[in-house]
């Protein structure tokens, strides 16, 4: 498989069926896992990068494992099409940027992808659509366990899996429920949820993960503790918490309808004719109004409108997206006008 | 016992690295110790400096020492906020606990166990009732058992060291 026939799919987890989608977009996990007696890639020289991939390569490309992958070295990649890789959550921005031996393992389905030389030497997640931890813990569990049978990782007792970032290590565990909250952001009600959320030692981030901007009210809650807690205990946390926030955000959407119908209706249908008129949009703006649209659809404000195509909406209209559909590279201004372009296309006929 | 380096003056200084998991001691005299800047790159402990020392000499700080494995120390892990290797997890052990405890409110892994970890147990555990086993054997004087337990045993040892 090729890159650019990542654009005649889309993945597993955008199709908005999971349970909860009407706010939760995705369920991500990921386990951290280095190789014994191989020095962390702080200190790998790039020869030990190399060795690494060349040991592990082979092994994520077997058949024996529970999802068949395809591999990219990203150096064989071009810049365009790493951030595609970027913008469709497949890899960290971390890792399009850095330089050496570094590749990806991906599934066909792009549920699952394995991470090679970025922080740790393996990097495995899973995502699936809407709510669903323990299905996606299951299935990141099953790899990890078949992946044992070939690599021997770096384990204490007492420590649990060994990682160059101490707030990573014991299970290697990052759970992330991607959200979208637009009702608790227009109620202004976001700050007490994010107070309440790191008084229980979650982190919030953006819609790209670490030190990234919310983007179109979507936020990423994930645990931090990795250490001193199972993988179920961990899920079975989230599990309490995760619904309190969803109760909230289904109440401050109702609050709106019920307190200013017409202001919340005016919102989403300027927001559905502008993305079906214009002949310019920037990302920013194409965000903010397909988050507007998602918004009036999961509350019948407007109706026809899949949960599937704006969830794809989002990522295929990000630079790097528009970029390898159009084959060529484009100026910011150029991207606009294609965008707009692109928006309307999968707008018409709804 | 002369000084390695100079080998004119009395060592004073018994030094002990651990060196890729290796165990090495050094014994060198007071001036030779001071030169070489051994004191600074070994991670020693001060139960292995022997009397005779005019002035207490100084304990490298924990931030100086090194990992000998990936080469990193403490401070250099304080600033990337990344370790080296799986090995600092024990050379910086104190260090991390405090770390850890802070962190992530415990120092005691809870989760999976790779299976090949858990086989190794199961091993080491069955290795540790057979020593016990051959004991009370051999004073029941019941040689066929014990030749059989010796077998099982040398055999698990061979395992574990591979």
């Amino acid at each position: 498989m090729k890159v650019e026939e990542l654009l005649s799919q889309s993945g597993e987890w955008l199709k908005g069926t999971g349970p909860e989608s009407d706010v939760v977009i995705s369920s991500r996990v990921r386990l951290a896992r280095n190789l014994h007696r191989f020095p962390f890639l702080t200190v790998a020289t790039p020869q030990v990068r190399s060795e690494v991939e060349r040991f592990v390569r082979p092994r994520l490309e077997e058949g024996k494992l529970p999802r068949k992958l395809v591999y990219w070295s990203l150096g064989d990649l071009t810049s365009v099409e790493r951030t595609l890789l970027v913008e469709r959550h497949l890899i960290s921005r971390e890792h399009e940027k850095a330089e050496g031996e570094r590749g990806v393992a991906v599934g066909a389905d792009e549920a699952i992808s394995i991470m090679v030389n970025e922080e740790d030497h393996l990097r495995l997640q899973v995502i699936r659509s809407g709510l669903q931890l323990d299905e996606a813990y299951d299935e990141i569990d099953r790899m990890d366990t078949a992946l044992e049978g070939s690599l021997n990782f770096a384990f204490s007792p007492q420590f649990g899996y060994l990682t160059a970032c101490p707030t990573n290590v014991g299970t290697g565990l990052r759970i992330s429920v991607m959200m979208h909250l637009p009702a608790a952001v227009l109620s202004k009600q976001m700050d007490k949820v994010l107070q309440s959320l790191q008084r229980l030692n979650y982190t919030v981030r953006g819609f790209y993960g670490e030190g990234t901007q919310p983007l179109g009210d979507f936020y990423q809650v994930s645990n931090q503790i990795t250490l001193g807690k199972s993988e179920r205990d961990i899920i079975s946390e989230l599990k309490r918490v995760i619904p309190e926030i969803l109760k909230f955000e289904r109440q401050w959407r109702h609050k709106m309808l019920e307190d200013e119908p017409r202001r919340l209706e005016d919102r989403v249908w300027r927001a559905y004719g502008i993305l079906k008129h214009a002949r310019r949009i920037t990302s920013e703006e194409a965000t903010d109004l397909l988050s507007a649209l998602r918004l009036g659809a999961t509350l019948n404000v407007i109706t026809g409108v899949p949960h599937k195509l704006l969830n794809e909406l989002f990522i295929f209209t990000q630079p790097a997206h528009l970029q390898k559909i159009e084959r060529k590279i484009l100026d910011p201004e150029e991207r606009d006008s294609v965008r707009a372009e692109f928006i309307r296309r999968r707008l018409e006929g709804l | 016992m002369n000084c390695e380096k100079c080998h004119k003056n009395h060592a004073t200084i018994h030094i002990t690295a651990a060196e890729g998991g290796v165990k090495r001691e050094l014994h060198l005299c007071e001036e030779c110790a001071r030169q070489t800047g051994a004191l600074s790159n070994f991670n020693f402990s001060i139960g292995s400096l022997l009397g005779g020392l005019m002035e207490p000499v100084k304990v490298p700080k924990v931030s100086q020492v090194r990992c000998p494995e990936c080469g990193i120390t403490y401070s250099e892990f304080k600033t990337k906020a990344r370790l080296g290797c799986a090995n600092d997890y024990e050379v910086f052990r104190s260090e991390l606990l405090r770390l850890l405890e802070k962190v992530h409110g415990s120092t005691q892994h809870a989760g999976k166990t790779p299976h090949t970890v858990d086989a190794q147990i199961r091993k080491e555990n069955e290795l540790n009732r057979l020593k016990r086993d051959l004991d009370s054997v051999v004073k029941s004087e019941d040689f066929e058992k014990a030749a059989e337990i010796r077998d099982r045993i040398k055999t698990l040892e061979l395992e574990l060291n591979r």
